[in-house]
C-alpha cells in the first residue's frame, strides 16, 4: 500500500484569499466575522456571518474558461479558487496553470501531472438558488394573492414576453449542482481521475480526502485535489440556521467575540463562506518530482451517530469511536497525538460531547485548537480549511490560539492567548455534521524511512 | 488483501412499482411507467409528463415511531427500499434481540442521494410577497421576517442531501462509515462502487448502499426543461424516452430509490445470508471537458469502462451485458455507443445493451441503483430487459440494444455505466456469484 503526502494548500476564507492568510490569521488571533454585508440581515435574529474578502473568479481561472464563471454559483467560486491557490502551491502546471503562464512554466520546479492519474473529490452542500434571479422571474407569473402561478410560469399568456421560466438563463440549474465545484475544477486543471462529490455537511471534506487518499494509496491515482466548498452566508442559509437555534443572537454588536467553542459563554455560531483544497500525493511520486511535503496522512476514519436529527450523544461516543478507529488506522497511541482539532460547533450541547469524547479516548488531552471562533461554520469548507490549517500548524511548528475561549469548559487544554511554537508530530482533525455523520484524519509529520 | 464482496439484499421504489418483483416482470413486459405528472400542475410546461412513483404508500411499520418526521420524497423512498433490501438479506428485524447483537459500527451507509424539494407554497409566497418592483428585487427585512415565520426548521434541513443517510443510521443503526455523494446522474453507482471499496478494504462487514432522488417539482422540472434535455412528446408519454433510436429527442425525469446491501463475502457465508451476485469491478473517472457537453469520444466513460475492467482483472470479452446509461438524449446515447466500441473493439457488436429508462424514466442520482438491481435480476434470471420504444435505427447507434423485447440469455457478468451532468462517469461490473 502506497504513503500519500500532503504538497498543496489553498484556502478562501473570511481571513483571506489563501492558505497563508488563513494562516497569518489564526496565527494572529484575528476574526472574520462582521456584520453580514452581503445582504439586508436586520430582521434576522443573527445578524453576523463570515465572508470571503472581495474577489474576481476571472482572475483565478484561465481566459478560455472566463465564460464559464457566469454558471458558478458563489460556493462554485470558492473552490474554484481555493483549488488555484493549492494548485500552484504544490507547483503543479496543470492545464490552468500553464494557459496563465502563457504555455511555459517559469522554472524547473514545476511539474506537469499526467490528467488520467489525478483525481479530485471537494465537499458541498447543498448550494442555495439566487432568490433574487429567482424571484425576478416569479414576479412574472404571480397571482394576487402572491402564489406562484404554475400556468404562467411554464407558458407566457402573451407571446410578446417571456414566461416565468423563460426568464431564467438556459444553464440556470447548472449553477446549483453540489457536483460542479468538482467538475468545474476538474475542467481548470485537466483532472480526468477518480472524481467525487460529498455531501455531508461539516464532515464532507475529511470524508473526501479520506476516499482520493485510498483511491491513491490503492494505485488508482497518482495525485488529487480534495477539500471542500460552501456559502451558508445568504438568505436561505441564514433562516434554516437560526430556525435550528445554532447561531448566536446576542452578540451582533459584537461580532468578533461572537463564537465562543468550548468557552462556558458559548451562545451559537455565525453563518460563514469559504473552501479549502489540498493537494495529495503518493509519496514515491512527490519524491520523484522533488515536491515540497507539508505532512503524511497517516489515520482515516468515519461513522454515524445513528442519531435523530439535531441530537448529539450525551457522553460523545461516536466521536470518540471514530477518533479510536482513525489512531488505530495509524497505528498510533492517544498519547502520540500532539495537537487536536475538534468539531467545535460553538453551539453548548454538541461542544459538551466533544469534549466528554476527547476525554474518553484521551488520558491526558494534548493541545486543543479550533478556528471556529475566527471562522463561523461554513458548512462543507468547514473542515476543510481545518485541515488546510492542521498542515500549516503542523509544517510551521506553530499552535495558533483559539479565538474567544477565554474559559474552557471541563478544562479543556485549549491554545490561548498568543500562538506559540512546538514540536508537532501528529495532529488529529476531527468533524462531525449536524447530520451525524463523523470524520477523523491525522496528519503526521513527514519522515523518510 | 482485498475482500470480497456480495450483494444480499435489494429493495427500490420505483415509477413501475414499489417491490422487486413487480417492477422487473414489468421491465420484462415492457411496461412503462411513464405518464402525464401529478406532483404538480406541469399541464403548461414543455414538459408534462415524467416517472412518477404512483399510488404509493408508505410502510406502516416504518412510520411507527415517529423517527422519520418531516422527511423528503426521496427519503421515504429510500428508507423502504432500505427496509426491502435489509429484508430479503435475512438480517434481524430492527430494535429485536437479535439486531441488537450486530456491531453498529460495522454497518455503514454509503447513498448517491439528491436534495430534498423545497417547501414550494412557502418559498414562493415568500418571495412574491416580499418583491419590491420599484427597486426589483426583494425586500430582504419583509423577506427575512416571512422567512422565519413561515418555514419549518426541521422540514428545511431534511432538503440536505446528507440527511437520507441519516435516517437509514437511525433507523438500522448503523454507525458505520456514512457518507452520501452527489454526481448528479452517476451518484449511486459511485456510492455503489465506493462502498464496494470500504467493505474491500475492512472497514465494515455491510454495506446499506444505493441512492435516492426525486426532483419531480417545479423548479426540477424547470431546469431540466431550460436545459433543452427532457423529452417534449406530451403526445406520447408511454412512447418519450427512445434511447437509441434515430427520433430520440431527450430524457424523461424519474423519481424513486433504490437500495442494495453490500456484504463482506466471508460475513454472508458465515451467516448463511443468500448470495445474489458478486461486486467484482468499479472505475470512475472524469471528462475534464465542459460542464455543459460530454467528452465527443466519449474520453472519460471510456477511462470508467476501463478502469472497471482492470479493477475486476476482466476483459471486454467477459461482460454478457451491458445496463447502459441510455437516457434518451441525442448526446448521451451516441456518445456512449461511441465509448464503448472504443472500449469492448471488436466486441462491441457482440455485447447486448439495454436501457431501462425508456421504461423507468430517469431517476437522476437514483438511476445507477435501479440499474444495479436490474442486472443483478438479469443475472438470477438468464434474461436481458429490453430497450423499449425503439424503431429507427441511428447510424451513430449500431449495437445491440435488445429492442423492445425481454431476450433470455446466457449472462455471467455484467457491466451498468452511469455518467453524471458535469462530466463524472462511473461504471460497475458485477459477476454471478461462484464460490
Amino acid at each position: 500500500m502506497r504513503r500519500v503526502v500532503i504538497t498543496g494548500t489553498g484556502a478562501v476564507s473570511p481571513l483571506g484569499l489563501t492558505a497563508q492568510s488563513l494562516f497569518d490569521g489564526l496565527k494572529a488571533g484575528q476574526s472574520g466575522i462582521d456584520s453580514i454585508k452581503a445582504f439586508d440581515a436586520s430582521s434576522f435574529p443573527s445578524q453576523i456571518g463570515g465572508s470571503v474578502p472581495a474577489f474576481k473568479t476571472t482572475d483565478f481561472v484561465p481566459k478560455s474558461y472566463r465564460k464559464s464563471t457566469k454558471i458558478m454559483a458563489r460556493d462554485i467560486e470558492l473552490a474554484v479558487v481555493a483549488a488555484d491557490n493549492a494548485v500552484r502551491d504544490a507547483h503543479l502546471a496543470t492545464r490552468g496553470v500553464l494557459e496563465a503562464f502563457g504555455g511555459n512554466v517559469p522554472d524547473q520546479t514545476w511539474f506537469t501531472p499526467d490528467p488520467s492519474r489525478m483525481g479530485c473529490n471537494i465537499g458541498a452542500g447543498l448550494i442555495c438558488a439566487d432568490l433574487n434571479e429567482l424571484a425576478e422571474a416569479m414576479v412574472r407569473a404571480a397571482n394576487d394573492d402572491n402564489s406562484l402561478n404554475l400556468a404562467r410560469w411554464g407558458k407566457s399568456d402573451d407571446p410578446a414576453t417571456p414566461s416565468g421560466m423563460d426568464a431564467l438563463a438556459p444553464l440556470w440549474l447548472l449553477k446549483y449542482l453540489p457536483n460542479m465545484l468538482s467538475c468545474h475544477v476538474s475542467i481548470i486543471h485537466d483532472t480526468r481521475g477518480p472524481s467525487n462529490t460529498i455531501t455531508c455537511q461539516q464532515a464532507s471534506a475529511g470524508l473526501a480526502l479520506a476516499e482520493a487518499c485510498r483511491t491513491i494509496e490503492r494505485g488508482q491515482a497518482d495525485l488529487a485535489l480534495v477539500g471542500g466548498g460552501e456559502s451558508l452566508l445568504h438568505p436561505m442559509g441564514l433562516m434554516r440556521w437560526t430556525l435550528l437555534q445554532m447561531l448566536n443572537t446576542t452578540s451582533n454588536d459584537r461580532p468578533q467575540s461572537a463564537c465562543r467553542p468550548y468557552d462556558v459563554a458559548a451562545a451559537g455560531t455565525a453563518v460563514s463562506e469559504g473552501a479549502g483544497v489540498l493537494v495529495i500525493e503518493a509519496l514515491e511520486h512527490a519524491r520523484a518530482r522533488g515536491a515540497h511535503i507539508y505532512a503524511e496522512i497517516s489515520g482515516l476514519a468515519s461513522c454515524a451517530g445513528g442519531l435523530p436529527l439535531g441530537e448529539v450523544d450525551d457522553r460523545g461516543r461516536p466521536l470518540a469511536h471514530v477518533t479510536r478507529r482513525a489512531l488505530a488506522d495509524a497505528h498510533l497511541q492517544p498519547g502520540d497525538i500532539s495537537l487536536i482539532l475538534p468539531p467545535a460547533s460553538s453551539v453548548p450541547r454538541f461542544d459538551l460531547s466533544d469534549a466528554l469524547a476527547m476525554q474518553t479516548v484521551f488520558e491526558k488531552l494534548p493541545a486543543i485548537t479550533t478556528g471556529r471562533g475566527n471562522l463561523g461554520d461554513s458548512g462543507a469548507a468547514t473542515q476543510a480549511l481545518d485541515l488546510v490549517a492542521a498542515a500549516w500548524m503542523l509544517e510551521r511548528g506553530q499552535l495558533c490560539p483559539t479565538l474567544n475561549c477565554d474559559n474552557p469548559i471541563l478544562d479543556m487544554p485549549m491554545v490561548r492567548g498568543a500562538s506559540r511554537s512546538a514540536g508537532i508530530e501528529h495532529v488529529l482533525v476531527a468533524a462531525r455534521s449536524l447530520a451525524g455523520q463523523h470524520a477523523a484524519v491525522i496528519f503526521s509529520r513527514y519522515q523518510e524511512e | 488483501m482485498r475482500h470480497r464482496v456480495v450483494i444480499t439484499g435489494m429493495g427500490w421504489v420505483t415509477p413501475l412499482g414499489h417491490d422487486l418483483q413487480t417492477v422487473w416482470q414489468r421491465l420484462l413486459a415492457g411496461q412503462s411507467g411513464i405518464a402525464p405528472i401529478r406532483n404538480f400542475d406541469a399541464r403548461a410546461f414543455p414538459t408534462t409528463f415524467a416517472a412518477e412513483v404512483k399510488d404509493y404508500q408508505f410502510p406502516a411499520a416504518l412510520a411507527a415511531g415517529g423517527r422519520h418526521k418531516n422527511i423528503s420524497r426521496a427519503t421515504f423512498f429510500v428508507l423502504d427500499a432500505a427496509m426491502q433490501a435489509w429484508t430479503q438479506a435475512a438480517l434481524p428485524e430492527p430494535r429485536s434481540p437479535q439486531h441488537a447483537r450486530l456491531d453498529p459500527f460495522q454497518i455503514g451507509t454509503y447513498l448517491g442521494s439528491g436534495e430534498g424539494s423545497l417547501a414550494f407554497d412557502t418559498f414562493t409566497r415568500n418571495a412574491l410577497s416580499s418583491w419590491n418592483r420599484q427597486a426589483e428585487q426583494l425586500d430582504m427585512p419583509t423577506w427575512g421576517r416571512l422567512a422565519m415565520q413561515s418555514f419549518n426548521a426541521m422540514a428545511e434541513i431534511e432538503q440536505e442531501p446528507a440527511l437520507p443517510i441519516n435516517h437509514l443510521s437511525l433507523e438500522f443503526n448503523a454507525c458505520g462509515p456514512s457518507l452520501n455523494c452527489l454526481t448528479a446522474c452517476a451518484a449511486s453507482t459511485q456510492a455503489l462502487g465506493e462502498a464496494t471499496e470500504i467493505i474491500r478494504r475492512g472497514d465494515a462487514q455491510i454495506m446499506i448502499s444505493g441512492g435516492a432522488h426525486s426532483m419531480i417539482h417545479p423548479f426540477g422540472v424547470t431546469g431540466f426543461n431550460r436545459l433543452t434535455a427532457l423529452s417534449t412528446f406530451n403526445d406520447n408519454p408511454r412512447g418519450a424516452c427512445r434511447p437509441f433510436d434515430a427520433t430520440r429527442s431527450g430524457f424523461v425525469i424519474g423519481e424513486g430509490a433504490g437500495v442494495l446491501i453490500l456484504e463482506n463475502l466471508t460475513h454472508a457465508l458465515d451467516r448463511a445470508a443468500p448470495i445474489l451476485a458478486e461486486v467484482v469491478g468499479y472505475g470512475s473517472s472524469a471528462d475534464a471537458y465542459r460542464v455543459t457537453d460530454q467528452h465527443p469520444e466519449g474520453r472519460g466513460a471510456v477511462m470508467a469502462i476501463n478502469e472497471a475492467l482492470k479493477d475486476a482483472g476482466l476483459t471486454a470479452a467477459d461482460i454478457d451485458y451491458i445496463n447502459a446509461h441510455g437516457t434518451g438524449t441525442k448526446e448521451n446515447d451516441s456518445t456512449e455507443t461511441h465509448a464503448i466500441k472504443v472500449a469492448f473493439g471488436d466486441q462491441a457488436k457482440h455485447v447486448p445493451i439495454s436501457s431501462i429508462k425508456s421504461m423507468m424514466g430517469h431517476l437522476i442520482a437514483a438511476a445507477g441503483a435501479v440499474e444495479a438491481i436490474t442486472c443483478v435480476l438479469a443475472l438470477r434470471d438468464q434474461i436481458l430487459p429490453p430497450t423499449a420504444n425503439y424503431s429507427v435505427p441511428d447510424p451513430e447507434c449500431d449495437l445491440d440494444y435488445v429492442p423492445n423485447s425481454p431476450r433470455p440469455a446466457k449472462v455471467r457478468t455484467v457491466m451498468s455505466n452511469s455518467f453524471g451532468f458535469g462530466g463524472q462517469n462511473d461504471t460497475l461490473i458485477i459477476r454471478q456469484f461462484e464460490a
